[in-house]
């Protein structure tokens, strides 16, 4: 007994899908493959698995202890894909440096990290998304924008909010500022976890001006339109880079282009996990989810990793968080409901033959597997919860709405 | 049941610092009177505010919150540092201060019983963890749920790890404090999804909480 108790366990933060959430799931994942190809990004399929060092730059950030390593038969260290930008960077490097520019790929697959905070309690994640290789400007920032809206939209969610930030900002204001290197660093953590508390306590203690102090703290406060950009130029002090606030500007003005600035929210105080970032950056939030639904932004020296200097800008979506929500908002996608063909001992090729009629005319069939009565397939029909009966006797079909009476 | 979107809900802790944190959240303009009057109750409702509280015990606010079930939640710094959740922590409000302590036996000399283990017995074994592996002691965790101060008189533990306040319930067991590991007051904590989706209503009233707390302490003086 207590070997099966054993057997029939599975590890911490990963789960199995049921019927009707995993065709959900597949439902959602398909939708978003589609618009993504609408917007002509190809899908592209990279390993599960690759080597360690391709990773590099994923372990230097703040993955290093949440990977899957295992060695291979050599004893050379694997990691399980933790992140999909790195692999299709790789892919690019190899297969699509040499142009036509830009590239735009899409992917949709398993990621797997011991859990770390910003993802919730799972092990393995399935993500979406798309990466934009070989363009610099803003218009390919705001093209992954509007296109993470545009996803978010019609898969249902009732409300959501992409917060949109520039990584250099606040690296720009807090040098300008004379923080040292290392405090810049710190700042930059506190404003990651949005520990305005310790920030404020942290603040206070350093040796710069007063008017550099009353700057900082103001940057919480720095959410809103395209208006907040302003009042952000007047806290940077006089001769220092205003480049990101320009970017921003010109990324507003194509999401307005595209109607969906009423999704966004600037928030200059936002800062990704992932260093490779190093222009706008982006997360998309909704009701009562403490964590990102998605995410992305401009990543320009990261494809010098595979000897290769693009500039790059992606983002991605999970598509469990996405299911976790659109469950608690009642906003599933509907599957089809099947129709049940049975039959009497003489009615079998003619059942047969109906049913594949249907089911290239794309309904869902279920054919019983041996002869019954009517009454019992009525029966039967209605605990697969079939919406309909299709019941052969010879050359007779019998048609009955399941849910209703005979018709 | 998740309230609806336009609705702001925070979750409060029931006790000692319901009073002076309904004070402060009046002293900020907010209609707290429907609260005061009945406590049996566990969820208030706002109409015109569209605001809705929940008192909820200490220990379990971080988790109301990080589910969304409340947007936001006021919360003693040592449950947050304890449960160490992925929440936002916007303002300290600077009520129910006290410290967190180590503290043992006066006129104790030995903490490790002539070996090399220390048994620390505490309300907040993550903490007491953490802080025992800096200092590179080896510690043995011990988790009680109250009257700590009994486990050094009983010899179950060497020293304690403790909320001190006035320091009185330590002196009437014959306890010192030894060492302020952190100093604590309540904060207002954030989901992040709400912090980004109702940002304005979020904003607003961290605004008010903060001018009010200005009022009250002249808090920015010291930036």
């Amino acid at each position: 007994m207590t070997e099966v108790l054993q057997r029939i366990q599975i590890p911490e933060g990963v789960r199995d899908l049921l019927p009707d959430l995993a065709g959900q799931k597949r439902k959602l994942e398909e939708l978003i493959q589609q618009i993504f190809s609408r917007w002509g990004y190809r899908e592209v399929s990279t390993p599960a698995f690759e080597y360690s060092d391709n990773f590099m730059t994923d372990l230097k950030d703040g993955l290093e202890n949440s990977v899957y390593r295992f060695p291979d038969e050599q004893g050379r260290m694997l990691v399980l894909r933790p992140d999909f930008t790195l692999p299709i960077a790789r892919v690019v490097a190899v297969h699509f440096a040499e142009g036509p520019l830009p590239v735009r790929l899409c992917y949709s697959g398993e990621i797997f990290r011991y859990a770390a905070g910003l993802q919730g309690k799972q092990r393995e994640l399935t993500q979406a998304g798309v990466e934009l290789m070989g363009d610099g400007t803003a218009g390919s920032d705001a093209e992954v924008i509007a296109l993470a809206a545009e996803v978010l939209q019609k898969t249902g969610l009732d409300e959501f909010t992409l917060c949109l930030g520039h990584v250099g900002f606040l690296e720009i204001l807090l040098t300008a500022y004379d923080l040292l290197p290392q405090d810049v660093e710190k700042v930059k953590q506190l404003f990651n976890k949005k520990d305005f508390v310790t920030l404020k306590e942290m603040v206070s203690k350093l040796k710069i001006s007063r008017q550099a102090k009353e700057s900082i703290m103001q940057i919480p406060l720095l959410r809103g339109g395209v208006e907040i950009l302003d009042k952000a130029q007047a806290l940077l002090p006089p001769g220092a880079d205003a480049q990101p606030l320009e970017i921003l500007r010109e990324i507003w003005s194509v999401l307005e282009d595209y109607m969906v600035t009423q999704f966004v929210t600037i928030d200059l105080s936002m800062v990704r996990m992932m260093n490779y970032y190093t222009g706008m950056v982006f997360e998309g939030y909704t009701n009562g989810l403490g964590y990102p639904l998605c995410g992305g932004g401009r990543y320009d020296r990261l494809l010098a990793n595979f000897g290769c200097e693009l500039p790059a800008v992606g983002f991605a979506v999970s598509l469990d968080h996405l299911l976790t929500v659109l469950t608690r908002q009642r906003k599933l996608p509907e599957l089809l409901e099947p129709l049940f063909v049975a039959y009497n001992d003489s009615g079998r090729e003619k059942a047969v033959a109906a049913a594949q009629i249907l089911r290239r005319q794309g309904a869902v069939v279920i054919v019983d597997l041996q002869e019954s009565t009517y009454e019992e397939a009525f029966k039967s029909g209605t605990e697969k919860g079939a919406t309909r009966l299709l019941y052969c006797a010879g050359e007779d079909i019998i048609d009955a709405d399941l849910d209703g009476g005979q018709e | 049941m998740l309230a609806a979107n336009d609705w702001l809900t925070i979750a409060l802790a029931k006790g000692r610092i319901l009073p002076p944190t309904l004070e402060l959240f009046t002293a900020a303009g907010i209609n707290c009177s429907p609260i005061e009057s009945d406590t049996r109750k566990l969820i208030f409702r706002l109409e015109t505010e569209k605001l809705q509280f929940i008192l909820a015990k200490p220990t379990d606010i971080p988790t109301y919150v990080e589910y969304g079930v409340a947007d936001l939640g006021v919360v003693g710094k040592d449950i947050l540092w304890e449960q160490e959740k992925e929440l936002y922590e916007l303002l300290d409000l600077k009520l129910g201060a006290c410290r967190l302590s180590a503290a043992h036996k006066a006129g104790q000399t030995d903490f490790t019983r002539g070996g090399t283990v220390t048994y620390v017995a505490t309300k907040y074994p993550n903490i007491a963890k953490r802080h025992y592996l800096k200092k590179g002691r080896q510690v043995e965790i011990i988790k009680l749920h109250g009257s700590i101060e009994l486990a050094p008189l009983l010899n179950l533990a060497d020293v304690i790890v403790d909320l001190v306040s006035t320091g009185k319930t330590l002196r009437e067991n014959n306890l010192v404090e030894a060492e302020v590991i952190a100093r604590i007051t309540a904060r207002l904590v954030a989901n992040p999804g709400s912090y980004q989706v109702k940002a304005k209503r979020v904003m607003t009233l961290v605004q008010q909480l903060e001018k009010a707390l200005q009022k009250r302490c002249g808090d920015d003086k010291n930036l």
